[in-house]
C-alpha cells in the first residue's frame, strides 16, 4: 500500500498569515479523507478562531455544518462515511498551563447516534500543535485498515493491517517500534478490538491510560478503519501574544490548585479520594445500584480505600500530561496477587467504581488490572461497570442463564469480568448482544432484565456515580446533547452568580442550578486543557486564554461561548432525531435508593417538574426541544434561529 | 559553583522543563529548541530530564576550533553566537549529547544556566531539577540501570 501523503502544505502556508494569527494557535486544520486517501492542511483565520476557539466549540460547528443528511432532513448516522470524527485541541494546548496536552473528540457517536463531546489528556494536543495543526477532521471510510502518521509536514495514511487485533497498549508499542521513537516523542491514540468490532461503547485510548471514552467514538474510528493516530512531537514553535502573561496565569492556576480547599485533594491524589468520599454520600455506585452500603461488597474494608493507602498499595510513579504538576495520573506496578508485576495505569475514581464497586469487587489489585484491560480493549469503563454489573445481577436472579452466557459470573469476579470483556470486545457468543451496550441489550432481553439496567433513553449510560444521590448529574446527563454530562459539577459556582450549595434533593433547586452552571464546561472543553486542571477560577483561565491569544476574553464571554456551543450541539442532536421523550433515566437508573445515605430520595417523583424548570431556565422549548429564537438571538446565533424556526424566528 | 542537580526518580515526564527552557532561550514555546531533554525509561513508565552537567573537562570548549565557547558569569559553558561558525565539532565532542545545533540559525547552542536563574528548575513541579552549589556528577546512571532492569524483568 502506498502511503497517501499530505497534499500541498507549502502552498497553503502562504495563505495562513502568521502575523495576524492569534497566539496559541498552530494555524491549520488537518482534513483527512479516508475514502479519497487525502490529507490536506486547511488554514483557518482569526475570526473563526475567536468564534469557535477549538475543542468542542470547533467540533460542534463541524458536526452541524458537515453531517446533515444529503438531500433532505435528518443527519447521517454514526456509521455513515460522511460522519465526521473531529480530534481537536485548543488554544492552550502546548503552552505551559498545567494539563494542556489534551484533545476533545466530537463525532456522531454509536451510543446515542447523536453528537459527542469527550475528552482525554496525555500529549496528543501538544504534539499535534507542534506539528502545526489545531485539529484533525476525519471523514470517509477506508477500504483497508490504516493509521494516520503526522510528523510536521509529513502527514501519511499508512498501512495498519499488521496492527489489527492488537490492543491499544500493544498498538502504541508496535508504533514505537515502527518509528523508532518512545515516550512522549510519539503520541498514539488508537482503538483496540472493541473499536475494530464496532462495540457501541468503544473508546479511543492514548498514551497509556488516557481515554476519550464516551458515546462509542471508538466504534466510529473502527467503522472508518482508522486504527490509530500517531503524532510525532513536532518542531514548530507556538507563540503567545503575551508569553510572560501565559506563564503568570499558569502560576496563578497552579497556586490555586495547590492551595484551594476544593482542588487540593485532587492536586494531591487525583480522583482517588472519590471512592471514600462518595461512599459517604451514597454516590458510589454499588452492585448495579442494588445497594449503597459498602458493607454489602464481600471483603470491603474502607480503611484501605483511603487515597494514600490506595496509591501506596502499588509501586507507583507520576505519569503526568503536558506541563502538569498535579499528582494525578500515575503508572502503577501491581505488587500482589495473580497479576503481580503487571504495569497498569492507576485507575481513576471511575475505574475503581466501574471495574470495582459497580460489579461488587473490592480487591484493589484485581480492579486495577481489570481497569487497564478495559483501556487496552478500548471499552468505556463506566459503561463496562453498568453492563457487567447488570449481567451479574441478571445471572443472580436467573434472567440470564449460565447457558446463555457460557459461564457463571458472580459479583466481584474480576477474572470473569475480563472474560466477558474479551467476549464483548470480539462480539463472541452472548458478547455480541452485550456489545450493543446496556440499553440495546436490555431491550433485547426485555422483561425483568430490562428493569434492572442502568441507561439513558437516548442510548448512553451515566458516568461512574450513583446519580440517585447526585440529582444534578442525572438531570445533566439526560438533558445533554452530547451523550454525557454537558454542564458538569459546580466549580467555584459563586464566581458566576450561583449559590455555593443547594439542597441536593430539591428538584426545583437542582434544575435551576444545572441550568445556571451551563456554559462553563463547553468553554473549558474548547481550550485543550484538562478537566482537572481547569478546576480553578474561570477568571484565571480567561486570563491565560487572553494572554495566549491577545483577545480580551472575560468570564461573561466564556459563559456565552459555552452556551452557544451547547445550543449548536442541541441543534445537531435534534436533527439526529433526539426528542424530549428520550430525556429520561431507565427504570433502575431513576429508581429510589433502598439503603444508605440517600435512602428513600425519589428523583422520579420530581422529574417532570425538574425538566420543566430546566427548560424554562435555559430558554429551550419544552415541546420541540429547540432553543427558543429569543435564546438563540441573545447568544448571537441568528443564523441558527433561522435554521431551526424558519420564518417564525 | 551552582549546577543543575537532577533527581530522576522524582520526574513525572510532564515536559514542563523543556517548555520553560525553550521559552527562556527563544521566547517561544517549542521543546525541540530546549537544551534540556526528558527521556523515557522502562518503555514508557518513567522519565528523566537531562542537560549539560557543566562538566569539569569542558570537552565542547576544547573541541571548538574558533574559541566560541566561553565560561559565563555563573560558570556555565556558553556559546558566543557571533563567533560560532556552526561546524558542529562541539556536538560530537560532548560525551553527554547535551550540545545542540540549530539548523535555522546555523549555530550551536547549549544550557547556559539561564544566567543564574534556571527556568527548568523553576518550572519543575516535582523538584526533580534543583539548582545547587554541589559538585557536578552523573545524576542518571544508577537510575537508568535500575529502570532498565525493571523492563527486562517485565519482559521475562
Ligand atoms: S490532572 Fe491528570 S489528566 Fe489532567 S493533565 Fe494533569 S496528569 Fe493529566
Ligand atoms: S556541553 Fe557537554 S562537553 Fe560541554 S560542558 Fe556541557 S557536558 Fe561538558
Ligand atoms: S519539569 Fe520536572 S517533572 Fe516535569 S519533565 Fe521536567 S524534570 Fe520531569
Amino acid at each position: 500500500m502506498t502511503p497517501a501523503t499530505l497534499t500541498a502544505p507549502k502552498q497553503l502556508k502562504t495563505t495562513s498569515t502568521a502575523t495576524t494569527r492569534p497566539g496559541g494557535y498552530a494555524g491549520n486544520l488537518l482534513r483527512v479523507d479516508l475514502t479519497r486517501r487525502t490529507c490536506r492542511a486547511e488554514p483557518w483565520g482569526p475570526e473563526m478562531m475567536r468564534e469557535l476557539l477549538g475543542g468542542v466549540g470547533l467540533g460542534a460547528m463541524i458536526l452541524y455544518r458537515e453531517t446533515a443528511a444529503k438531500g433532505g432532513k435528518g443527519n447521517v448516522s454514526w456509521d455513515h462515511p460522511d460522519n465526521r470524527l473531529v480530534l481537536a485541541t485548543g488554544p492552550l494546548a502546548g503552552l505551559p498551563v498545567w494539563g494542556t496536552g489534551g484533545l476533545t473528540v466530537c463525532t456522531i457517536g454509536a451510543g446515542t447516534n447523536g453528537p459527542t463531546s469527550t475528552q482525554a489528556n496525555g500529549f496528543f494536543g501538544t504534539n499535534l500543535k507542534y506539528c502545526g495543526y489545531d485539529a484533525i477532521m476525519v471523514q470517509g471510510q477506508s477500504k483497508d485498515w490504516v493509521y494516520l502518521y503526522i510528523n510536521d509536514d509529513v502527514v501519511e495514511l499508512r498501512d495498519a493491517r499488521s496492527l489489527v487485533g492488537l490492543d491499544t497498549w500493544e498498538t502504541q508499542g508496535a508504533l514505537y517500534k515502527e518509528t523508532g521513537l518512545a515516550g512522549h516523542q510519539l503520541s498514539v491514540y488508537s482503538i483496540g478490538p472493541a473499536g475494530e468490532n464496532l462495540v457501541r461503547f468503544a473508546a479511543i485510548q492514548g498514551d497509556y491510560g488516557h481515554v476519550a471514552s464516551k458515546n462509542g467514538c471508538g466504534a466510529v474510528m473502527g467503522k472508518k478503519r482508522l486504527k490509530a493516530v500517531a503524532i510525532v512531537k513536532g518542531t514548530k514553535s507556538l507563540r503567545a501574544a503575551d508569553p510572560r502573561g501565559v506563564v503568570q496565569a499558569a502560576e496563578e492556576i497552579a497556586h490555586d490548585l495547590r492551595t484551594d480547599a476544593s482542588a487540593r485533594s485532587l492536586y494531591e491524589y487525583g480522583t482517588l479520594p472519590g471512592v471514600v468520599n462518595l461512599s459517604k454520600m451514597g454516590a458510589l455506585p454499588i452492585k448495579n445500584y442494588t445497594t449503597n452500603l459498602t458493607s454489602n461488597v464481600a471483603g470491603a474494608d474502607m480503611s484501605v480505600w483511603e487515597a494514600p493507602k490506595l496509591r501506596e498499595n502499588f509501586d507507583h510513579r507520576g505519569h503526568q500530561c503536558n506541563a502538569c504538576g498535579m499528582h494525578h495520573c500515575h503508572m502503577s506496578v501491581i505488587r500482589h496477587g495473580d497479576q503481580k508485576g503487571k504495569i497498569v495505569d492507576e485507575p481513576e475514581y471511575e475505574g475503581w467504581s466501574g471495574c470495582g464497586w459497580a460489579i461488587g469487587a473490592a480487591d484493589r489489585d484485581g480492579v486495577a488490572w481489570l481497569n487497564t484491560q478495559c483501556d487496552r480493549a478500548c471499552v468505556d469503563v463506566n459503561e463496562w461497570g453498568w453492563l457487567c454489573g447488570w449481567v451479574m445481577e441478571c445471572q443472580e436472579k436467573g434472567y440470564i442463564t449460565k447457558e446463555q452466557l457460557g459461564f457463571e459470573l458472580k459479583w466481584g469476579d474480576v477474572k470473569g469480568s475480563n472474560r466477558l470483556l474479551q467476549m464483548v470486545s470480539r462480539r463472541e457468543g452472548f458478547g455480541n448482544i452485550l456489545a450493543e451496550g446496556v440499553k440495546r441489550a436490555a431491550e433485547k432481553l426485555g422483561g425483568p432484565a430490562k428493569e434492572c439496567a442502568i441507561y439513558i433513553e437516548k442510548g448512553a449510560t451515566p458516568r461512574g456515580h450513583d446519580h440517585r444521590s447526585r440529582w444534578e448529574e442525572m438531570l445533566d446527563t439526560c438533558t445533554s446533547s452530547t451523550a454525557t454530562m454537558e454542564t458538569g459539577n459546580p466549580v467555584h459556582p459563586t464566581e458566576i452568580g450561583q449559590p455555593a450549595r443547594i439542597n441536593p434533593f430539591d428538584g426545583e433547586q437542582v434544575a435551576k442550578y444545572v441550568a445556571g452552571l451551563r456554559g462553563r464546561r463547553s468553554f473549558e472543553d474548547s481550550l485543550g486543557i484538562c478537566i482537572f486542571t481547569s478546576r480553578t477560577r474561570l477568571e484565571y483561565i480567561c486570563r491565560a486564554l487572553s494572554a495566549a491569544t491577545g483577545w480580551a476574553f472575560t468570564v461573561d464571554d466564556a459563559l456565552r461561548f459555552g452556551k452557544r456551543t451547547a445550543a449548536i450541539n442541541r441543534a445537531t442532536a435534534l436533527r439526529c432525531g433526539h426528542t424530549g421523550a428520550m430525556e429520561y433515566p431507565s427504570t433502575r437508573y431513576g429508581s429510589t435508593p433502598v439503603d444508605g445515605p440517600a435512602k428513600g430520595q425519589a428523583i422520579r417523583a420530581q422529574w417532570e417538574k425538574m425538566l420543566d424548570t430546566w427548560y424554562a431556565e435555559v430558554g429551550f422549548d419544552r415541546k420541540t426541544g429547540k432553543p427558543l429564537p429569543k435564546t438563540l438571538k441573545e447568544l448571537g446565533l441568528e443564523w441558527l434561529a433561522r435554521d431551526l424556526w424558519g420564518k417564525k424566528a | 559553583m551552582s549546577v543543575l542537580r537532577l533527581h530522576p526518580q522524582k520526574c513525572t515526564g510532564c515536559l514542563r522543563c523543556e517548555l520553560a527552557c525553550s521559552y527562556m532561550q527563544t521566547g517561544e514555546f517549542q521543546p525541540a529548541k530546549s537544551v534540556i531533554r526528558v527521556s523515557p525509561f522502562e518503555g514508557h513508565t518513567s522519565y528523566a530530564p537531562y542537560t549539560c552537567t557543566q562538566c569539569a573537562e569542558g570537552w565542547c570548549m576544547t573541541a571548538c576550533p574558533v574559541g566560541a565557547i566561553t565560561i559565563n558569569a555563573v560558570g556555565a559553558k556558553d556559546v558566543l553566537d557571533d563567533k560560532c561558525v556552526g561546524c558542529k565539532l562541539c556536538t560530537i565532542a560532548c560525551p553527554y549529547g547535551t550540545m545542540f545545533y540549530d539548523p535555522g540559525t546555523r549555530k550551536a547552542f547549549k544550557c547556559n544556566l539561564c544566567g543564574g536563574a534556571p527556568a527548568c528548575a523553576e518550572a519543575c513541579p516535582t523538584a526533580a531539577i534543583t539548582y545547587e552549589d554541589v559538585a557536578t556528577a552523573d545524576w542518571l546512571g544508577d537510575f537508568a540501570v535500575e529502570r532498565t532492569a525493571r523492563v527486562l524483568a517485565e519482559a521475562r
